[in-house]
């Protein structure tokens, strides 16, 4: 049985970076160091998922070396994984996430794997960083993808990017909207307001946070943040390069 | 006290240092110089050359350089701080922080001096000193969140979670307004708190705290994980039910949900109606799911397995889902379901006309129903605890003739092959495999496992080297090991290690152990960047698990394969020179056995020349492009340096001592463990080995073999124990 769960956020299930790295270079010619795996799980927590084969007896927690769990309980077999992120730079100013590889073992196809994982990764974008949209690159021969991406889940080709892959293959820029998935930030913040004001605290009314000044702050907090990628930002850059080069 | 230069150097010392932060390392040297022509000893301006040397990857004279600039000016610390930098970029973290500890003691205001032991402290897990680094930094800028949050850090990875808890709150206590949702920073702290809270076992006021702060905390899915685990955990029943409800609607496919959704209803084990019951409700909202029809395959027993498993298996082979038995086989430990899974999917075969719910569809349909059914027949008796092979192959071929593309289909035959002890003909059909879809990397993959699994390195290179960057330094094996590609490295390894090629073997395990050090020092950077991302959670999280990193299966068995290398060549040193012809390895001083160590002398030196010159042609090629930066070539990329080892029991400690800390639970470590001991006369350490593996497993037939051994050993030894040793030994050695 195939368990969908999230890679780094709660419960964290970080320890399967190195399979995810494993079924990544199996299924895939882009391939990327562990530390661009651990950039994507450090910076967005909430927005990778991992599809694991349920060990027999169950899952157990990782314990200190001699503990009574085996090495299958503690590190299932992954077979699939959705690894994203939200684009640092985005061209068009626009908040939007980004899928930057996704894939499932051949013997595991037809079980909706891939269609969950992208759901529960697009939620994560609508919810947790008000991603607009999000997109992904497809090359133009994965007729299987594509049918996920445009019938199943209701992505747009954008455009075509010509020579996107190492090989030369074409690829189709898709996006998909999430502003439906939403939450109601303004009202949450009415409503705590509301509820400041009747626990008779002072709850800074002079300040108004709404969904306007709040955007703003972000992106201006989000431009300094990368100005100063230091090693990692490095580390982006030359995979960034090597996806596309 | 720095020494003093004229006004006109002293600005062009800060350009140095500009230089320096910008990158332009050559206009920074150049700059450097012009200042030492005037003042030769200037400590910091060498220090400052010594550093921008390094970064230009010279070590050797930048570290000449940074003691040059030491000995010019003991007082400065810019030449101390330089100093530390130089070490730690040779990631000789201890030495680092002397220097770093030196350079504080004379500019204690320093900033980055603090910010970059601390990063030090952090990567030596020296919680203490972290701690203290962690309060100078707070107390020097407590207008900083990551301050606080780092600080945070520090005592809750020292073990102080009551700390930890009272620092974050301290800080929230200074915020004059509640931010805004938006304010990830915030929500991530939050939830920080709430988990240290947890963790402490506060489960009362964690869920408490979270219900007031949970709304407006963006990582939605987290916050619904943690309510459920702690209502679940304090026998909240009816509160946990509808949390562990909620999560399945939003994620039906985790199984770990309905576990907990069955504890927080509170059904019995027994009562498979009611359990059965749940499930189909959850069938009923979410008809494409897989779990809710699955699960209850484990526990239903009698004609309801029947019905239900027919049901199951029927509608997984209509829809051609490849994994149907990888699904099922866990279900094989009961002998009972093992059979009647198997009666079912051959009625499917047997008379596939006359089959109520294919009845009237599609000859296609039926066709590709037939063809999943005689697949899913293959994989059964291809299983080890329902094995017939002839049948398997029966099925397979049947399989193959009614869909002759189907990859999966091929690839059970070469499995087949496999299981009857064929490698040769597996890889073949494998390879076969392969080219049925010659795009897909998954099945080129396989047929490369399938290639070294009969000992056929170079042919299964070829094939993944149809999707490796060959242009990288060291062509396809160069990329393979760039991009960590563990599980070929460790097949390849042994492969030649089967082979008795132990260089080429050792070059592997080692490739494998360069990249979990470099998986290490891969969290470096993120001492700073999460602390600046306030992800604070995930980063924690990372940091535990950087400290298991080795109990990974993948480093336990490299490390096993690399000590029954070095345990080859110590009992048998003229493998050093490569494999040996069977038989020459009987009498030491036979002539015959002179020749074939002459032989395979002669074979190592032709194919360290081909090598050389494989390496020399790439450098000619290369430069020709010559485009900066030029990657070091390995020289030694056949192992023969490691194979040479005048000490192969003392390189096998490099993967014991790790692998037994690590695993100490796997019994072929343990026994492995006694093997490199025994060999190295540490009675006591094998002894050790001996009580671990007879704590695992007191039946494992290696194990008395090994005490057999072990009591040989002892009884002829030319010079006895030393009384105390022995006594402990003999004692102990009773006990098993």
């Amino acid at each position: 049985m195939v368990d969908i769960v999230p890679l780094s956020s709660y419960p964290s299930y970080i320890d399967l970076l190195p399979s995810i790295q494993t079924c990544n270079i199996t299924n895939l010619p882009e391939n990327y160091f562990l530390k661009y795996y651990l950039y994507h799980a450090l910076t967005w927590p909430q927005l990778s998922f991992v599809a694991v084969v349920r060990p027999k007896n169950g899952y157990s927690k990782h314990t200190a070396p001699g503990g009574a769990a085996t090495a299958s309980e503690q590190y299932p077999k992954v077979v699939g994984y959705v690894l994203a992120k939200m684009e640092e730079e985005p061209t068009d100013g626009v908040a939007h996430g980004h899928i930057t590889s996704l894939s499932v073992m051949r013997t595991h196809r037809r079980l909706g794997i891939a269609e969950r994982l992208m759901r529960m990764s697009q939620r994560a974008m609508a919810e947790s960083h008000r991603a607009q949209y999000v997109s992904l690159h497809v090359r133009m021969s994965n007729t299987a993808a594509l049918r996920l991406y445009r019938d199943t889940l209701g992505f747009k080709v954008e455009t075509v990017e010509s020579k996107y892959y190492a090989d030369g293959e074409d690829a189709y820029a898709m996006r998909m909207d999430l502003t439906d998935m939403w939450m109601d930030w303004a009202e949450i913040e009415r409503k705590d307001r509301l509820r400041a004001e009747k626990e008779g605290k002072d709850a800074d009314e002079g300040e108004e946070v709404g969904e306007l000044g709040t955007e703003k702050e972000k992106e201006k907090m989000v431009k300094v943040r990368v100005g100063r990628g230091l090693g990692v930002g490095d580390l982006v850059e030359k995979n960034e390069s090597q996806t596309q080069a | 006290m720095p020494q003093p230069l004229s006004s006109k150097d002293a600005s062009l010392f800060r350009q140095v240092v500009r230089h320096y932060e910008n990158k332009q390392h050559k206009k920074g040297i150049k700059t450097a110089e012009q200042i030492l022509r005037k003042n030769p000893n200037h400590g910091d301006t060498l220090a400052m050359k010594a550093l921008i040397t390094s970064n230009l990857g010279q070590q050797e004279e930048a570290f000449a350089m940074a003691k040059e600039a030491l000995k010019n000016d003991m007082k400065s610390h810019i030449c101390w701080h330089v100093y530390g930098l130089l070490y730690r970029a040779e990631k000789n973290y201890e030495e680092a922080i002397k220097a770093y500890r030196f350079a504080l003691r004379i500019e204690p205001e320093s900033q980055p001096i603090q910010r970059d032991l601390a990063l030090l402290q952090m990567q030596m897990r020296d919680y203490q000193g972290y701690i203290q680094s962690r309060t100078t930094m707070l107390q020097a800028r407590p207008a900083f969140r990551q301050n606080w949050t780092a600080l945070a850090i520090a005592h809750h990875l020292a073990g102080d979670l009551e700390e930890a808890e009272k620092v974050l709150t301290t800080y929230e206590e200074t915020l004059k307004s509640t931010p805004p949702v938006s304010d990830m920073e915030h929500s991530e702290a939050v939830l920080y708190k709430n988990s240290i809270m947890a963790e402490a076992g506060k489960l009362e006021k964690a869920l408490e705290h979270l219900e007031t702060v949970g709304h407006r905390i963006t990582d939605v899915l987290a916050v619904m994980e943690m309510k459920a685990d702690y209502l679940l955990r304090l026998d909240r029943k009816a509160e946990a039910e509808v949390a562990y409800t909620a999560l399945l609607d939003r994620n039906p496919e985790n199984s770990m949900y309905y576990d907990a959704l069955i504890r927080a209803k509170g059904i019995p084990d027994n009562d498979h109606k009611a359990l059965k019951a749940v499930y189909d409700s959850w069938v009923e909202k979410n008809p494409r799911g897989d779990a809710p029809r699955r699960i209850p395959l484990d526990f239903l027993e009698g004609e309801d397995f029947k019905q239900a498993a027919d049901a199951y298996l029927q509608r997984m082979l209509k829809k051609g889902v490849p994994s149907l038995f990888a699904n099922i086989k866990s279900l094989y430990t009961n002998t009972w379901k093992r059979d009647t899974v198997q009666e079912l999917v051959e009625g499917y075969v047997s008379v596939p006309q006359t089959n109520g719910s294919t009845e009237g569809e599609a000859n296609g349909d039926n066709k590709d129903f037939l063809s999943s059914s005689h697949y899913f027949l293959a994989q059964h008796y291809n299983y080890h605890l329902s094995r017939n092979l002839t049948k398997a192959m029966e099925h397979v071929d049947k399989a193959i003739e009614l869909s002759p593309k189907a990859v999966e289909y091929q690839m059970t035959k070469a499995r087949i092959w496999k299981h009857y002890g064929n490698l040769e003909k597996a890889a073949e059909e494998m390879e076969k495999a392969r080219q049925l879809d010659e795009k897909d990397r998954y099945i080129n993959s396989k047929a490369a496992k399938y290639q070294l699994r009969n000992n056929d390195n170079d042919k299964a290179l070829e094939n993944m080297s149809k999707f490796t960057r060959n242009e990288a330094v060291g062509g396809a094996m160069g990329d393979l090991h760039e991009m960590q590609c563990v599980w070929y490295l460790t097949e390849d390894g042994e492969a030649y290690l089967r082979q008795k090629k132990l260089g080429l073997a050792l070059k592997r395990f080692h490739g494998i152990y360069n990249i979990f050090d470099t998986w290490q020092e891969d969290q470096f950077d993120f001492h700073s960047f999460s602390l600046r991302k306030g992800m604070v959670r995930a980063y924690v999280d990372m940091v535990r698990w950087e400290d298991r990193l080795r109990q990974h299966p993948f480093f336990t068995r490299a490390a096993l394969s690399a000590i029954r290398a070095y345990l080859l060549l110590h009992d048998q040193p003229d493998l050093a020179h490569g494999p040996l012809p069977n038989g020459a390895d009987g009498d030491a001083d036979s002539a015959e056995r002179k020749k074939a160590l002459k032989k395979a002398k002669k074979e190592q030196e032709r194919l360290e020349k081909i090598e050389a010159d494989k390496r020399a042609a790439r450098k000619a090629a290369s430069t020709k492009g010559g485009d900066g930066e030029v990657k070091k070539e390995d020289p030694d990329p056949l192992g023969n340096k490691l194979v040479q080892t005048q000490d192969p029991l003392k390189e096998a400690s490099k993967f014991l001592t790790p692998l037994l800390e690590f695993s100490p639970k796997s019994i072929e470590a343990q026994n492995l463990g006694f093997e490199v001991y025994l060999r190295r006369g540490k009675y006591a350490l094998a002894l050790k080995c001996l009580s671990a593996a007879h704590a695992i497993d007191a039946s494992n037939p290696t194990l008395h073999i090994q005490l057999l051994r072990f009591r040989k050993a002892l009884d002829g030894l030319s010079e006895p124990l030393p009384p105390q040793v022995a006594e402990v030994v003999n004692a102990e050695f009773q006990a098993i």
